[in-house]
C-alpha cells in the first residue's frame, strides 16, 4: 500500500508543454495519426483545459484559441450524408478556401471526430453559430445501422461501441435525440455485455475497460423520457462494479482486462465508469495517484505505464482520472483539479458550456 | 500479382514513374490558419497520397490502384479511406480475394493493433465465405500476441457470422484448451471458452445442458487447482453459475479448500469433484475468500451474514487491502440488510 509515501509533484508544466509540442507538429513517425488528427488535438487541448492553462487571458493565448477554433471549423464538411467533422484535410484536395465544396464519400464526416470537435470547441468557448445542426442530425441518422450500432463514416461497416457512444454524446450536447433509434442502440449495447460484468467492443467480445466505460456512459446519457427501463438491473450494476474494482491492481493502476498489466488510460475508463455508477468512493485514490505519478515522463507527458513513452491520449486520460480521484495524501497543490463530468468526459464547466451553446437556440 | 515488400515499395516516387504520368496528383488542402498537430509527412507519403487524391477524383478503379493503396497502407495502416477505396477496387476488378487475403496475412501481423486491417478482412470473408482457413491464420497470429484483442474479436466474429457451419466450430474447445495449456491465465481464452460453450447457441452433441454444466465445472475446478490465484478461472466459474442460475453453494466444498492455509496433514483421497490446491499454491486465495463470502451472503440469514463479514474483514485488512473500501462497503451493506 502506497498510502504512507508522499507523492512527488505532478509536473503540470511539463505535461502542458508535451501537449503544446504535439499541437505544433508531429514527426513523420506519427503518420498513422493522419486519419484521426482531430481526436489527437482534443487530447492536447483537453489536457490544457484540465490543467487550467486555457483560462489565462494573455494576447498570445487569445490568438492561439482563435486560430485553433478556425482550424477545427475548417474540418466541418458537408456531403450527401449530412454534416460533421472530418479528422483533418487528409483526403481533401487543395481548393481556394473561399470555395465551398461538397465532400466526397472518401472525405466524409467521421462520428468520433465530430464528438471530439464538439468538446474541443466547447473548451475553446466557441459560440457554435457555425454549426450545421440539421446536417449533423442527417449525418447521425445515416450512421446508425440495422443492428443499432453506428458506423464511423456513413456507409462503412466499421462499427462498434465507441461510435455508439459518440452518437449518444453528440445527441446529448445537441439536446436533440431525434436522429437516433435509442431502443435499437440499447439492444446493441446489451449484446456486448460479458459474463464478467464488463462490456466488449462488439457482440461476443471480451470485457474491456474502455468499452465498459463507453457502454455505461451511453446508458446513463439517455434522457429519462426516452428510457424504457433502468440503465442496469441492481444485479448487473453490482457485477459491473465488482469487475471494475477488481481491475485495480497492486501497482494502484487499473488494467483494461482481467489478468493484464495496469495502464494509465484505464485509470480513466474504469474510474469514470465507477464514478457514473456511484461507486467512486470505493476506489483507492491514493494508490491510483501513486501509479500515475510513476507514469510521468521526465521531459513531460504521461505514458501508459512507468518507463514508457508519453502521448497526449494517456496524458489527457490520466489528468481526467485525477480530476475524479484526487489523492488525499498529496502534500502539494500540483495534484488539484477541477471536477470532471464523467458522462461527456470534460471538465464540468466545459460540459456546461457545451450543453448551453450546442443546442439550437429557441427563438 | 506479386506483393512487394515494404522496402521495394518505396523504391521511387509515383511522380517519377512514367506509368503514372497520366494521373494528375492533387496536393492536400492547405489551411489559411495554423493547422493543429500537423504531421511532417515523408516525401513518399505526400507523393502517394497526392496520387491517391487524384485517383479518387477521377474514380479510376484499376490494378494500379491496388499498388497505390498498398503503398499508403504500409505507411499509414489507419488510412481508412485508402482501405475503403481498395476494397471497392477489388470488387470492381473482380480481383482474386485469396491473393488479397495472403497479403492481409502479412499486414495483419505487422499492424496487429490497427482496426482497419481486421475490418478489411471481415469484408473479404463476407465475400469469399471460406472461413475454415481463417481459423488456422488466427491461431498463427495469436502465436505472435496471445491476448490481442482484435485477433480474438475476429475469431468470435467469424464463428458467429458462420454460426451454422458445424465443421467450423468443431475444433473450438480443443483450440481453447491448447491456448489455456500454454497460459492458463489468458483471460481471452477463458472468455472464448464461455462464448463457445454458452454464448452463441448450442452445438451438436451438446444438447444435454446439465452434462455440459457438469463438464465445465469440472474443467474450471481442475484449472483452479493447478493455479489457484487465477482471476480468469474464478470469473469463469462465477459466469457459468450465473448463466445457469445455479446457487454458488453448489461449489462450497471445493471453494473452501482454497480459503485456508495449506494443510500438510491433508489425506490424499482423490476427490474429482473437489480437486485440492496444488501443494505449492499461494494460499489462502483472495478470489476464493471472496467467493465463499458470496456463498454465505446468498444464504440470506444472520448467521451466514456474519460469516461473510468475517471473510470480508480478512480481505480488507490482510488479503486484498487495495480494495479495503470496497470490502468495508460490502460489510456495511450486508449488516444493513440483516437488520431489516
Amino acid at each position: 500500500m502506497a498510502d504512507q509515501t508522499p507523492l512527488p509533484a505532478l509536473a503540470r508544466l511539463g505535461h502542458a508543454s508535451h501537449c503544446k509540442r504535439c499541437l505544433d507538429g508531429l514527426p513523420d513517425s506519427q503518420t498513422d495519426i493522419d486519419a484521426s488528427r482531430l481526436a489527437l488535438a482534443f487530447y492536447c487541448i483537453g489536457s490544457l483545459d484540465l490543467l487550467g492553462i486555457l483560462k489565462d487571458a494573455t494576447p498570445k493565448l487569445d490568438r492561439d484559441r482563435e486560430s485553433w477554433r478556425e482550424w477545427i471549423w475548417e474540418q466541418q464538411t458537408r456531403g450527401r450524408c449530412g454534416s460533421g467533422f472530418r479528422p483533418s484535410p487528409f483526403m481533401t484536395a487543395h481548393h481556394p478556401p473561399e470555395e465551398q465544396i461538397e465532400c466526397t464519400d472518401y472525405d466524409s464526416p467521421h462520428i468520433i471526430m465530430t464528438y471530439t470537435a464538439f468538446l474541443s470547441l466547447s473548451i475553446l468557448r466557441d459560440d457554435f453559430s457555425r454549426l450545421d445542426r440539421s446536417g449533423i442530425i442527417t449525418f447521425l441518422r445515416a450512421c446508425q445501422r440495422e443492428d443499432g450500432s453506428f458506423s464511423t463514416v456513413p456507409g462503412s461497416a466499421e462499427s462498434d461501441l465507441r461510435t455508439l457512444y459518440c452518437a449518444f454524446a453528440i445527441s446529448c450536447m445537441l439536446d436533440d435525440w431525434s436522429a437516433i433509434d435509442v431502443d435499437r442502440a440499447v439492444s446493441f449495447i446489451a449484446t456486448c455485455r460479458s459474463y464478467e460484468g464488463g462490456y466488449g467492443q462488439s457482440p461476443y467480445c471480451e470485457a474491456q475497460g474502455g468499452t465498459t466505460y463507453i457502454a455505461i456512459a451511453s446508458l446513463f446519457l439517455i434522457p429519462s423520457e426516452l428510457r424504457t427501463s433502468d440503465p442496469l438491473t441492481p444485479e448487473e450494476r453490482q457485477l459491473t462494479i465488482q469487475w471494475l474494482l477488481r481491475n485495480q491492481d497492486e501497482s494502484g493502476g487499473f488494467r483494461g482486462r482481467t489478468g493484464k498489466e495496469a495502464d494509465a488510460c484505464y485509470c480513466f475508463w474504469c474510474g469514470a465508469a465507477l464514478k457514473i455508477l456511484g461507486a467512486s468512493d470505493l476506489v483507492d485514490a491514493n494508490s491510483l495517484a501513486t501509479f500515475l505519478a510513476r507514469c510521468q515522463f521526465k521531459y513531460g507527458g504521461i505514458a501508459k505505464a512507468p518507463g514508457e513513452h508519453p502521448d497526449p491520449y494517456h496524458t489527457y486520460l490520466s489528468l481526467a482520472a485525477l480530476s475524479m480521484y484526487p489523492p488525499s495524501v498529496a502534500n502539494n497543490s500540483t495534484w488539484r483539479f477541477e471536477p470532471l463530468d464523467p458522462l461527456l468526459n470534460a471538465r464540468e464547466e466545459t460540459s456546461q458550456w457545451a450543453k448551453k451553446y450546442i443546442p439550437a437556440r429557441q427563438s | 500479382m506479386p506483393s512487394p515488400t515494404g522496402d521495394q515499395i518505396s523504391k521511387s516516387l509515383f511522380a517519377e514513374r512514367s506509368e503514372w504520368s497520366d494521373v494528375t496528383p492533387l496536393q492536400q488542402y492547405e489551411s489559411l490558419v495554423n493547422p493543429l498537430a500537423p504531421i511532417f509527412y515523408t516525401e513518399e507519403y505526400k507523393d502517394a497520397t497526392d496520387y491517391f487524391r487524384g485517383i479518387v477524383k477521377s474514380g479510376e478503379k484499376s490494378q494500379r490502384v491496388l499498388e497505390l493503396t498498398e503503398a499508403i497502407i504500409r505507411q499509414n495502416p489507419a488510412h481508412y479511406s485508402a482501405w475503403q477505396y481498395r476494397y471497392e477496387t477489388l470488387l470492381a476488378l473482380d480481383a482474386p480475394l485469396d491473393v488479397e487475403l495472403k497479403l492481409m496475412d502479412e499486414l495483419a501481423v505487422k499492424y496487429l493493433k490497427t482496426y482497419q486491417v481486421w475490418h478489411h478482412r471481415r469484408l473479404l470473408l463476407a465475400h469469399t465465405r471460406k472461413p475454415a482457413p481463417e481459423l488456422e491464420f488466427i491461431a498463427r497470429s495469436l502465436g505472435v500476441d496471445a491476448k490481442n484483442y482484435h485477433t480474438w474479436s475476429y475469431r468470435q466474429w467469424l464463428l458467429a457470422y458462420f454460426n451454422d457451419e458445424d465443421d467450423l466450430w468443431r475444433g473450438e474447445l480443443d483450440f481453447v484448451d491448447a491456448m489455456l495449456t500454454q497460459d492458463v491465465r489468458n483471460n481471452s481464452a477463458w472468455h472464448h471458452r464461455f462464448f463457445v460453450v454458452w454464448g452463441c447457441g448450442v452445438r451438436e452433441g451438446e444438447e444435454d445442458r446439465g452434462r455440459i454444466l457438469k463438464r465445465e465445472l469440472t474443467y474450471v475446478k481442475q484449472n483452479i487447482s493447478l493455479a489457484p490465484n487465477n482471476p480468469s478461472a474464478w470469473n469463469y466459474l462465477r459466469g457459468v453459475l450465473d448463466h445457469n442460475q445455479v446457487l454458488y453453494s453448489i461449489v462450497f466444498p471445493f471453494v473452501r479448500l482454497y480459503t485456508v492455509p495449506f494443510n500438510s496433514e491433508r489425506t490424499d483421497i482423490v476427490d474429482l469433484e473437489n480437486p485440492p490446491p496444488d501443494k505449492d499454491a499461494n494460499l489462502p486465495c483472495p478470489a476464493a475468500i471472496e467467493f465463499l463470502a458470496d456463498v454465505y451472503e446468498q444464504d440470506k440469514n444472520k448467521e451466514s451474514t456474519l460469516q461473510a463479514v468475517e471473510l470480508w474483514m480478512s480481505l480488507a485488512n490482510e488479503h486484498d487491502t487495495i480494495r479495503k473500501k470496497y470490502w468495508e462497503h460490502r460489510i456495511r451493506e450486508a449488516l444493513e440488510a440483516t437488520k431489516v
